[in-house]
């Protein structure tokens, strides 16, 4: 679309383009593994925070295709290897992007283990189908050729970059940011002033969509303004 | 076939599930005949050439294959040397065959070496092979000294100028005194599953595991407590590769017809060797099963018993229990069927992999990446490539195996979006170019030259 058809915000150009990045992760196996919901809850208190990061943040990415039934990998062995019903669905109720650190992630997950062991204390030692294997990820950053300087070049990388690279900028940021936000919005508001399209953004659902779905509807939402 | 009544769906008389009406041309005795005698292909093809890396963008993107260069071009000039037991054969082999090229495409030198050994050597590697695994086994002087004798032997020959050395499997794990006089990292790739060793075995290859500087695993599952790191690496498959790559219809339809299969009728496959521990026969009495209530064929197709005793009488016990159902076609195919194993996932309407125990269980992959609707054991490592009722169906019985046949049968729309979701799954982590990028992310890891980030930095 012709820029010249924008209104006004949207033809504004940044002083700082967007610079669109991208992870590529490796996984590595931990010492840490649980037979049951006390040596989970027992692992979750020491795992690094690379561990917790790879069960809730990256395995959204892992399985990006499919949106339901896999909001993090906790919730998923309490179904699957536990048949613990009602802790999986509190445990899959956890929406990442209410979380700006990996600690408070973390003591949310261990308080909702503690509360369901309390209530249901024979569920502690009860052999899983499955071991729960510990792993955390090494990120390393790479940066793309592509970058943007007004809302017309954002919404062309939108569409281009890898989807890596949306996962990267629209749900991990918010670790970086230690903000319920993500790049994308920051860089709407604070250089082309477009605050009430980085809200809209902002509330893309990502649980009911797969990643694909998510760049479409940050894509259209950015059209619209145009 | 017998039309649904009240909703219901019927049972099926023997002979409404028999051919009954000309197939791609043929009477139907002439079909069952050619189910009787297939045509197989009696010479291997000639090998396609190697893939290059810009051949992949069409199947995972532009933007991915951008990423792969970035990450080889910080590697540009490094060396590797990648070092088995045998060059052809075997899924590791199989694996290196296509890896090394799109290394070197990538312009990170990457150079193959296959150590040598005797009989005696080779036969007490297959003894480590099968004890690791979990077999019994007496660890014998003699034993370790063949492996040790034949592992210094290949050390005194071989030179490690490279900047990483990748040991693949316990055959080789022993050159690792060479780690001593060379500048590399040093790097043991482990391809089977150590969940349960023999302690014997593991005892004595485990000190020399150790002086590696990274190992790899396959599943987490598989892996050893080590003083090491470890990393996970999924097994791979080549979306390129004769046993992948989208067919032409035509060569589906000559596969079709040289196996007399009727692609009017539902398709369940399985692909595997004849061996017990895919369960072959659970697989025909999980068809006999359903076949009570859907119409369908069944496909064995596998390789093995032409050159494995063992092999050829798991191929009789198969002929034994299927009977002479005409609708159950048994395929012992020869070595160089990539593209008859192919035409036959992508045919099938449904895949399973019915085994009592498994590795990695690659065959899954491959039918998940055809968008094929999978039913396989929840064993080995088909439960990370299955997730149930999301990207496939785990069982657990023969029992249950039927009735997944009979659901995905009557439930297409399901059958589709699992295959649909199973092809993402192996694009996103099973393919041939996620492998490479594992391991130029885990050579950037071992120089210290990746630009690492812990998710919570600014």
């Amino acid at each position: 679309m012709a820029t010249a058809q924008l209104p006004i915000n949207s033809q504004r150009q940044a002083k700082s383009p967007f610079e669109f990045t991208t992870a590529a992760h490796l996984l590595r196996v931990c010492r840490q593994r649980a037979n049951n919901l006390g040596e989970l809850l027992d692992a979750l208190r020491i795992v690094s925070d690379d561990s917790i990061f790879q069960h809730t943040f990256r395995t959204l990415q892992e399985h990006h295709f499919i949106p339901q039934g896999f909001s993090n990998d906790f919730a998923h062995w309490a179904f699957a290897a536990c048949n613990e019903v009602s802790l999986a669905e509190s445990l899959a109720s956890l929406d990442v992007r209410e979380y700006t650190s990996l600690t408070s992630l973390r003591e949310r997950i261990v308080k909702i283990l503690e509360e369901y062991i309390q209530h249901n204390p024979r569920s502690k030692d009860r052999l899983a189908l499955e071991p729960f294997f510990f792993c955390a990820s090494e990120t390393v950053v790479i940066p793309t050729s592509c970058s943007a300087r007004n809302l017309e070049e954002f919404i062309d990388g939108i569409e281009k970059v890898s989807l890596h690279s949306i996962h990267y900028h629209f749900i991990e940021a918010r670790l970086r940011l230690k903000l319920t936000s993500n790049d994308f919005s920051v860089w709407l508001e604070r250089e082309l002033d477009l605050a009430d399209l980085a809200e809209q953004l902002n509330r893309i659902d990502i649980y009911t969509s797969t990643l694909q779905e998510v760049r479409q509807q940050i894509a259209r939402t950015l059209r619209s303004a145009q | 076939m017998a039309e649904r009544q009240n909703g219901k769906t019927p049972v099926l008389t023997s002979d409404e599930t028999n051919v009954s009406a000309p197939v791609n041309g043929r009477s139907p005795a002439e079909l069952i005949e050619r189910r009787r005698r297939p045509r197989i292909s009696t010479t291997p093809p000639a090998p396609p050439p190697p893939p290059k890396i810009d051949d992949y963008v069409p199947i995972i993107g532009q933007a991915y294959v951008d990423e792969l260069r970035y990450l080889a071009q910080k590697l540009r000039g490094k060396t590797v040397k990648m070092v088995n037991s045998t060059s052809v054969g075997g899924g590791v082999a199989e694996i290196l065959s296509r890896l090394i090229p799109l290394m070197d495409d990538l312009e990170v030198q990457t150079k193959w070496e296959v150590i040598t050994g005797g009989n005696d050597f080779f036969e007490v590697t297959k003894a480590f092979h099968n004890a690791l695994q979990g077999g019994t086994y007496n660890l014998t002087q003699e034993a370790r000294e063949t492996f040790l004798a034949y592992n210094e032997q290949n050390r005194r020959r071989m030179h490690f100028d490279e900047e990483f050395v990748v040991i693949h499997d316990p055959q080789p794990a022993g050159l690792i005194p060479s780690k001593a006089n060379s500048h590399a990292k040093w790097i043991w790739r482990c391809h089977i599953d150590l969940s349960n060793p023999n302690p014997d075995v593991w005892g004595f290859l485990r000190p020399m595991i150790e002086q590696y500087d990274a190992s790899i695993f396959s599943s987490p599952a598989f892996s050893r407590q080590l003083q090491i790191p470890q990393y996970l690496f999924y097994p791979c498959i080549d979306a390129l590769s004769d046993k992948n790559k989208l067919l032409e219809e035509s060569v589906i339809a000559k596969v079709c017809d040289d196996f007399g299969i009727d692609r009017k009728r539902p398709i369940v496959t399985q692909v595997s060797r004849f061996d017990r521990l895919k369960d072959p026969v659970g697989v025909i009495q999980a068809y006999k099963l359903a076949k009570r209530y859907v119409d369908c064929q069944l496909v064995l197709a596998g390789g093995g018993a032409t050159d494995d005793p063992e092999g050829a009488a798991v191929l009789k016990e198969v002929m034994e229990a299927a009977g002479d159902d005409p609708d159950i076609i048994i395929l012992n195919l020869p070595p160089w069927s990539a593209l008859e194993i192919n035409a036959l996932q992508q045919v099938s309407t449904i895949v399973m992999q019915k085994s009592l125990r498994e590795g990695f269980g690659l065959t899954v992959a491959e039918a998940l990446w055809k968008r094929k609707p999978v039913i396989a054991s929840a064993v080995g490592g088909i439960p990370i490539q299955v997730i149930h009722k999301l990207t496939g169906v785990l069982v657990h019985s023969v029992e249950g195996a039927a009735y997944q046949i009979r659901y995905l049968l009557t439930h297409p729309e399901f059958a589709e979006r699992l295959g649909r979701h199973g092809h993402e799954h192996v694009k996103e982590n099973f393919l041939m170019t996620a492998n490479v990028r594992r391991w130029l992310l885990l050579f950037q890891i071992l120089l210290g030259s990746a630009q690492m980030l812990k998710p919570t930095e600014p």
